[in-house]
This record gives C-alpha cells, sequence and structure tokens, in this order.
C-alpha cells in the first residue's frame, strides 16, 4: 500500500472537509449539510437528500484532459458509486427534509482515485459532525503474475489485469463496495478479498487517529 | 465542559451571532467605528498570505496560494502546437478560471459561479496586457513548433479578495514553471528529452535544457471595499457581500497602474478614495513581491 497522508478542515466555507492523499494521488472532499434543500420537488419528508458531484482538474491526468461536452460519464459514474456507498452508511432517517452535499475534487490522479475519493468522503463527513454508522473505507486491488497487488497505480492498472476497488465498513464488517473489471478466476477471489479487507482496515485505523488528533486539537483550542 | 459563567457567556454569544446575521451592516458598523474589523485587523491591513510552489508534481509549474482561507491552485501544463501564421514566433497562453462546488456554499454543481467568467475575463486580460510574458520566448521552431501553455486556476475555498489570490497564484505558478527540454525527431516531431537521449545526442536539440520563462514585470493587486468614508483593504466574503462598492487596483512590480476597476456601487468614491486605494496597493505590491522571492528562492534551494 502506498504511503497515505490526511488533513482535515482545508476548506474553511465548508461545513466538513478532508484531503487524502495515497501515494500520488491527491484528493480533496468538502460536505456542505445538512442543510435547506434546493429543489423543493426533491426533498424527501423521512431521510436526507445525499447529492455527490466528483470532478477532476485538468491538471491532474499525464495529459490535459478536455472535458468532453455534454457531460464526462466517468464522472457521472463515480458521482452515483461515491454518493451509494455513503448514503448507506449515513443515518440519513436522523435529518429528514435536508440535503448533504459532497463534493469531491480530484487534484492529481494516479490510480485509486475513486478509493481516495471515498476515504476522503468518510473524513469530510467525520469533520463535518454528521451522524454515521462506521466509516467507510476503500482500497484497490489488482492482480498481477499471479499475485495479488494492494492499491494500484496509474503504470500498474494499465498493465492490464483485473482491478477489484472494495469499500467496506471496518468494525461491522460489511461490504458497501465492489467493483471489478477485467477477468478474474473465482478461487483468487478469496485472496483478494482477503487482501483488500486488510488494507481498508489499515486505512481505517490511520483514518482513527487522525480524527482523534483532531479531537485533541479542537480541545486544546477550546481550552478544556 | 461546563464552566459557571456558561450559561450567561452563551446566551450573550447567541445574541452576538443573531445580530450578526439579521443586521450585518450595523454590525459591521459597530466595528468600524473602533477602526477595527470584525476577524480583528485593523482596517487597512491584509490577510496572511502564503505561496507553495510545486504541489502539482505532474504539471510543468504550479502555485498554490492562500490569502487568509481565500485558497487558489494554479497548474501550468506545456503543450507542442503549430503556431499560427500571423505569429509564427510566438507560443500561446491559455487562461481558465474554475470556481467548482466545493468552494463555497453558495456555488451549485451544474452552474456555473456569478463570479467565474468576471475573473476569469479579468484575469486574463490583466496577464496579457501587463507585457509580463514574452509569447516568443515559448516559441520552438518559429512557423513549425510553438508551445501552448495551459494556466488552470482551481478555487478550492472562497473566502473573499478572489481576484487578488488568483492572479497571485497565476503569477508564482508562471515563476515557477520550468519548459522542458525537447528534440526533433526524424519525423520532424517534437519530442520530450529524457536524460539518455541527451547522453546519445542523435536528434537535435531544440531546447538545450530545462529552463524558465523570463518575466518582465509582474502585475499583482488589492482589492479594496468602499463604506461610507471608510477605505478597507482585502475584504472576506461575508465583508464583500454586506458592502457592494469594490475597487481593484492592479500594479505592476516597477510601480506602474496596469488595471483600475470599480464595477458601480453605491458609493461614489471622490478621486482622492481612489488615489487612497492606490497607495495601499503599492505597499501591497512590495509585500507580495517578497513574499514572491522568497517563496522561488526556498525552491531553488531544493
Amino acid at each position: 500500500m502506498r504511503q497515505i497522508r490526511a488533513e482535515i478542515g482545508a476548506v474553511s466555507k465548508a461545513d466538513g472537509s478532508a484531503i487524502f492523499e495515497m501515494g500520488n494521488t491527491k484528493v480533496i472532499a468538502a460536505v456542505y449539510g445538512p442543510r435547506e434543500v434546493q429543489n423543493r420537488s426533491q426533498q424527501m419528508s423521512d431521510q436526507t437528500l445525499v447529492r455527490c458531484e466528483y470532478s477532476m482538474a485538468n491538471f491532474s491526468t499525464g495529459d490535459r484532459m478536455r472535458k468532453p461536452k455534454g457531460g464526462d460519464r466517468r464522472s457521472t459514474e463515480i458521482s452515483l458509486v461515491i454518493r451509494q456507498t455513503v448514503e448507506a452508511c449515513i443515518l440519513t432517517h436522523l435529518m429528514p427534509r435536508s440535503q448533504i452535499d459532497i463534493y469531491v475534487q480530484v487534484l492529481q490522479a494516479d490510480g485509486g482515485t475513486r478509493s481516495a475519493c471515498i476515504n476522503a468522503a468518510t473524513l469530510a463527513f467525520a469533520d463535518a459532525g454528521i451522524p454515521m454508522r462506521d466509516l467507510v473505507t476503500s482500497c484497490s486491488v489488482g492482480y498481477l503474475h499471479s499475485t495479488p497487488l494492494l492499491d494500484l497505480n496509474y503504470v500498474e492498472h494499465s498493465a492490464g489485469g483485473p482491478d477489484v476497488t472494495v469499500g467496506i465498513l471496518p468494525k461491522l464488517d460489511k461490504v458497501t463496495l465492489l467493483q471489478m473489471d477485467s477477468k478474474l478466476p473465482i478461487d483468487i477471489l478469496e485472496n483478494v478479498m482477503q487482501l483488500s479487507t486488510e488494507g481498508c482496515k489499515a486505512i481505517a485505523n490511520y483514518i482513527r487517529e487522525i480524527l482523534l488528533e483532531n479531537a485533541k486539537q479542537l480541545e486544546y483550542r477550546r481550552g478544556v | 465542559m461546563s464552566v459557571p459563567n456558561a450559561t450567561e457567556d452563551l446566551s450573550s454569544e447567541v445574541e452576538v451571532d443573531a445580530f450578526r446575521r439579521l443586521f450585518p451592516v450595523r454590525y459591521f458598523e459597530r466595528h468600524l467605528s473602533e477602526s477595527i474589523r470584525p476577524d480583528g485587523r485593523p482596517l487597512k491591513e491584509a490577510r496572511d498570505t502564503s505561496i507553495f510552489l510545486g504541489s502539482v508534481a505532474s504539471a510543468n509549474g504550479s502555485a498554490l496560494v492562500k490569502i487568509g482561507s481565500t485558497t487558489m491552485l494554479t497548474a501550468i501544463k506545456l503543450e507542442v502546437m503549430t503556431p499560427s501564421l500571423e505569429t509564427p514566433d510566438e507560443g500561446c497562453l491559455a487562461i481558465d478560471f474554475h470556481m467548482p462546488a466545493i468552494c463555497s456554499p453558495i456555488v451549485r454543481p451544474g452552474r456555473p459561479a456569478e463570479a467565474e467568467p468576471v475573473v476569469s475575463k479579468q484575469l486574463s486580460d490583466t496577464i496579457s496586457s501587463s507585457g509580463m510574458i514574452d509569447l516568443k520566448e515559448l516559441s520552438l521552431v518559429s512557423g513549425k513548433a510553438a508551445w501552448m501553455a495551459y494556466l488552470d486556476i482551481y478555487c478550492l475555498d472562497a473566502d473573499g479578495a478572489l481576484f487578488d489570490t488568483a492572479l497571485l497564484s497565476a503569477v508564482a505558478a508562471l515563476s515557477h514553471v520550468k519548459i522542458p527540454a525537447v528534440a526533433m525527431n526524424d519525423d520532424g516531431k517534437i519530442v520530450l528529452m529524457s536524460d539518455e537521449d541527451g547522453k546519445k545526442q542523435a536528434n537535435e536539440q531544440v531546447n538545450k535544457e530545462k529552463r524558465k520563462l523570463t518575466l518582465k514585470s509582474i502585475p499583482l493587486s488589492l482589492t479594496c471595499i468602499l463604506h461610507k468614508s471608510y477605505i478597507l483593504a482585502d475584504p472576506t466574503a461575508e465583508e464583500e457581500s454586506i458592502i457592494e462598492t469594490h475597487v481593484t487596483i492592479v500594479l505592476d512590480t516597477h510601480g506602474q497602474l496596469v488595471s483600475l476597476y470599480k464595477p458601480g456601487g453605491p458609493v461614489l468614491a471622490y478621486t482622492s478614495a481612489i488615489q487612497d486605494c492606490v497607495a495601499l496597493t503599492r505597499q501591497r505590491v512590495k509585500e507580495l513581491k517578497s513574499f514572491l522571492d522568497e517563496a522561488n528562492s526556498a525552491m531553488e534551494v531544493e
């Protein structure tokens, strides 16, 4: 697994925000909410509406990206994935008739952006004080030359082997996200899932440390 | 954490917060009469500024600038292109300003912020008219190849003085950008040189080594807001929303006026007020130039 670095409170205007780095992949997430629903027709009387927007900066990949007209399909897909993953772990019934917006911006992309986004989103939610069942952590695993590899970067990813992205709730040991492309023999899947669960738990430990550190800082500032 | 006076303090605290939201102008004026602002700054002081160069490793040049909480990240990417027929010796500079939804609770995804195209246009006009970059430096082979520099400025946190921060960030990134070494191969195409190619010297070297752009006169700016007879430098987003008269002045490092922008507003200022703003900007430009030089020399040490 690559080196992880996280920072809370990067965006002062947001209710909660975080920067998450996995190796060279750097992602910034901001949470606004719970706040008033902007589109009355979408308001839900028994739970909160969660919206997610994923976007990549033009300079994030090796060659400068040009935004295709009519919406970027990959961005829309990833926005949906992130939204559904976090919706599963937020206690949405505690905040009816409101809206929570999560915006994720990729500043540097070197493989594993999906996972970095979910990890950053978890931290941002925790910073915003939004009630959650558990942290959601995610990491990707690949399988090249009969070895499962944890946390692929762009080069390893383009080598063409399968890429499995897993998102789990570490304490509850439940899987919320599982995406795979390319082919993978079923007996190897066990191994790969095992490896990814360990990876996710390691990330969860790190996130917990960061949150504790942050809480201590806040305590200190409040003068307790 | 309960302190004996907590309830009293809390009740007066709630009142202050409510007063701040319900009567923002009066709250503000109460501070102004004591010559101070809600965040504790004296009227003519700008917020803490910091510049970090090279934050985006994959780009040719980058800068992260923070003025108070306002954060802007600029990255420059260079691509080879064929120059236009009218200017075969010149490269091109494309400036793009983005305000993604993370920067402010007011920005909604799918609908660009009001300030976005305004600041974008102001930035491109200022940078091209200031003569900071000589486009001939971006030329490679006359008539055949030149550099196209894409400047992407992303606002990560919008807390007032967007144009100032964006301009400083663009200028810092331009002072940091390194043009990569390239060579022309047999097909007449430009390829990036790696270290091994340099030793072989098989291809014709068009650009010997990584070099920086020479910046002639750097434009730097300060935005002031005018309220009755008060002039306040470097507003936060809250102050900008209450007071609608803004004046943005851009001076270059030689002390020449590059641009003056006062888009209406309820306060009609006498020229003396504008001159005061220019004096404030002059001071600020000196400060900013020293920050820039510090940041650049710190990079060189590395």
